[in-house]
């Protein structure tokens, strides 16, 4: 028997701010409120307030937050999407519940470096080639779980080397792994 | 008894009903008796009898939900987009399809097929298929080679069925635009070379589309490791579901023209069709019913496994084919060898119409059959029958080796009478 059995979405509107969009609402079969610090300390871009308690972060394009016996989603693409997510949802906490002596769990708030300070280590370039139109608003969605350090490529040049290290030092502390050789 | 023993025929060895429904097993639950209809061998055509559970879940849904999806926040319709949404990735997991949105319902493979050739060939475009293609195919390459001067070419496949992949590849031109072939023949049952086609698709950058509407449920299908762009597929042959039901696979990254437009439920305020799937090419109502039974359909399916399921059409077949090979007078047509296609075999017996076969089949012996054309005179033409078509016999995973036993007895009656 899995720790958590089933999520089911309770209501679902469009969303305020994008009408392609959807946001809704889904109650977890039970309480959330101690596997938590351990989502916590797993989702590595998560913001987690112990007093509601409350995990929130994104995944991909899509604004989540887990309450113990609320999962409030926004900016969803519709109700195929929004049950896939869940699903995703249910076998992570599933997955974190069963692994959660291997965890150390995390109760406060973690620090993250602001999106300037991820700004300053990065190439600088503007040169588009992640998508992006700046660095700047790289370093946001780096920060909000939407890209990935990999995507930027001249992080991965070699004149910047050092750049790449003490960046990958800092990303570290909100859980990017350093890829091999850096 | 007596009424379905009547209907056997007197000629024909027949044990009780109570001991034929024993032999069939369902594994999960018959809906209806096949006594109570006599043989059914038109699976080709739909799958017949459904699951139990498949007829509980629609009467389910009829009962107890009843609301349409993805159009309301109160929970029962709440409730029937959940009913939706498991049907979807049900059909995903069967098809190894990773993301559920690429999977999009439609009214039965034909539409799905439409909405695919429609959706992608435009003026100037060439298209290449088989010669072993169904209408369901053909006509709506025909439809676009008429409205939007779509030039067509047809890998000709032997008089089996079966199809050299190097045959396929020699027509492609600097123009093609897409390939489209059946994965298994709905006359013959040959099942056709579709990895190595993929390959040559995907080498050339020519998006492949294949009509699974005889294999899903009855054969494997890999899609993404087998890196198919397309797969239409019906919900009432081997996935066991309700009529009315079918689907499209889309590979993500390749867009379609939807073949309708209208409501999609949540996203209102946009003029146009949404991009994102399956809402994109869902317009309009579900048929929320015919899913709830095609999910619990796919469910049985996932549940028994393919390879099962293939394994024991494979063995009623082997008997079938060993069967016909006695029966002198018979023209039995395709590759005649269960490892290579699925459990659909098409003959004639000298000097009888294949009509009146099929119809002293029904009347005289309780076996149900189709004679014709088969929707694919391509197929028939291909195997040489494209005159007087013929007798299609197609089994499924609730016939039993008794059942196969009395069609050959039937054939050899109906073939020793026509001596």
């Amino acid at each position: 028997m899995p720790f958590l059995e089933d999520i089911d979405i309770a209501f679902i509107e469009p969303c305020v701010t994008d009408p392609g969009r959807v946001r809704l609402y889904a109650e977890p079969s039970r309480d959330l409120a101690e596997v938590l610090p351990y989502l916590n300390a797993v989702i590595n871009h998560a913001t987690y307030n112990k007093d509601g308690p409350s995990l929130t972060f994104m995944k991909e394009f899509r604004l989540i937050t887990i309450y113990p016996r609320r999962i409030t989603m926004s900016k969803v693409q519709n109700t195929t999407d929004a049950w896939q997510v869940l699903d995703w949802l249910k076998d992570l906490i599933n997955d974190t519940y069963d692994r959660r002596g291997s965890i150390t769990p995390v109760h406060g708030v973690r620090w993250r470096p602001t999106a300037l300070q991820i700004y300053g280590w990065l190439p600088r370039t503007n040169c588009k080639a992640c998508g992006e139109p700046t660095c700047l608003a790289f370093a946001v969605k780096l920060l909000l779980g939407e890209r990935t350090p990999q995507e930027c490529e001249p992080l991965f040049f070699p004149e910047h080397a050092s750049l790449r290290r003490a960046f990958f030092e800092i990303v570290a502390a909100f859980g990017y792994p350093a890829p091999p050789g850096t | 008894m007596t009424d379905s023993t009547e209907r056997w025929g007197k000629s024909v060895c027949v044990p009780g009903d109570e001991d034929r429904e024993q032999e069939r097993g369902s594994g999960g639950g018959l809906a209806g008796s096949m006594a109570d209809v006599g043989i059914y061998m038109d699976n080709a055509a739909t799958s017949f009898p459904k699951p139990e559970a498949v007829i509980e879940a629609m009467a389910d849904f009829m009962r107890n939900v009843g609301a349409s999806s993805g159009r309301g926040a109160y929970r029962k319709a709440l409730e029937a987009d959940k009913i939706v949404f498991r049907a979807r990735q049900a059909v995903a997991r069967l098809l190894g399809v990773a993301d559920v949105s690429r999977v999009v319902f439609t009214a039965n493979a034909t539409e799905s097929l439409n909405l695919a050739i429609k959706g992608l060939l435009s003026p100037g475009d060439h298209v290449v298929t088989t010669s072993m293609e169904h209408n369901a195919v053909w006509r709506p390459l025909k439809a676009v080679e008429r409205t939007r001067g779509v030039t067509i070419s047809q890998a000709p496949c032997a008089h089996d069925g079966t199809l050299d992949p190097a045959d396929m590849e020699a027509l492609l031109r600097p123009n093609t635009r897409l390939i489209v072939m059946t994965h298994a023949s709905n006359v013959t049952g040959t099942v056709m070379p579709v990895a190595e086609a993929a390959a040559i698709a995907r080498a050339r950058g020519i998006p492949l589309l294949v009509d699974c509407a005889q294999t899903a449920g009855v054969h494997p299908i890999d899609i993404e490791r087998l890196g198919l762009d397309l797969v239409a597929f019906t919900g009432h042959k081997g996935l066991m579901g309700p009529t009315g039901m079918g689907g499209l696979y889309i590979r993500g990254g390749l867009d379609l023209v939807p073949l309708k437009d209208g409501g999609t439920g949540g996203d209102s305020m946009l003029e146009h069709q949404p991009e994102w799937l399956p809402d994109r090419f869902e317009a309009g109502t579900l048929n929320v019913c015919g899913i709830a039974g095609l999910g619990a359909g796919v469910r049985f399916v996932l549940e028994e496994g393919v390879e099962r399921i293939r394994e024991k059409e494979a063995g009623l077949l082997r008997r079938l084919l060993d069967g016909l090979s006695e029966i002198p007078g018979l023209e039995v047509y395709g590759p005649r060898d269960p490892a290579r296609q699925v459990a659909v075999v098409s003959l004639n017996v000298r000097g009888v119409p294949a009509e009146e076969v099929a119809s002293r089949l029904d009347r005289e012996y309780g076996i149900m059959v189709r004679a014709g054309l088969h929707c694919a005179p391509c197929a028939h033409r291909t195997i040489g029958t494209i005159q007087r078509g013929a007798v299609r016999i197609s089994l499924g995973y609730f016939n039993t080796e008794g059942d196969v036993d009395r069609c050959v007895e039937a054939l050899a009656g109906i073939a020793r009478a026509a001596g």
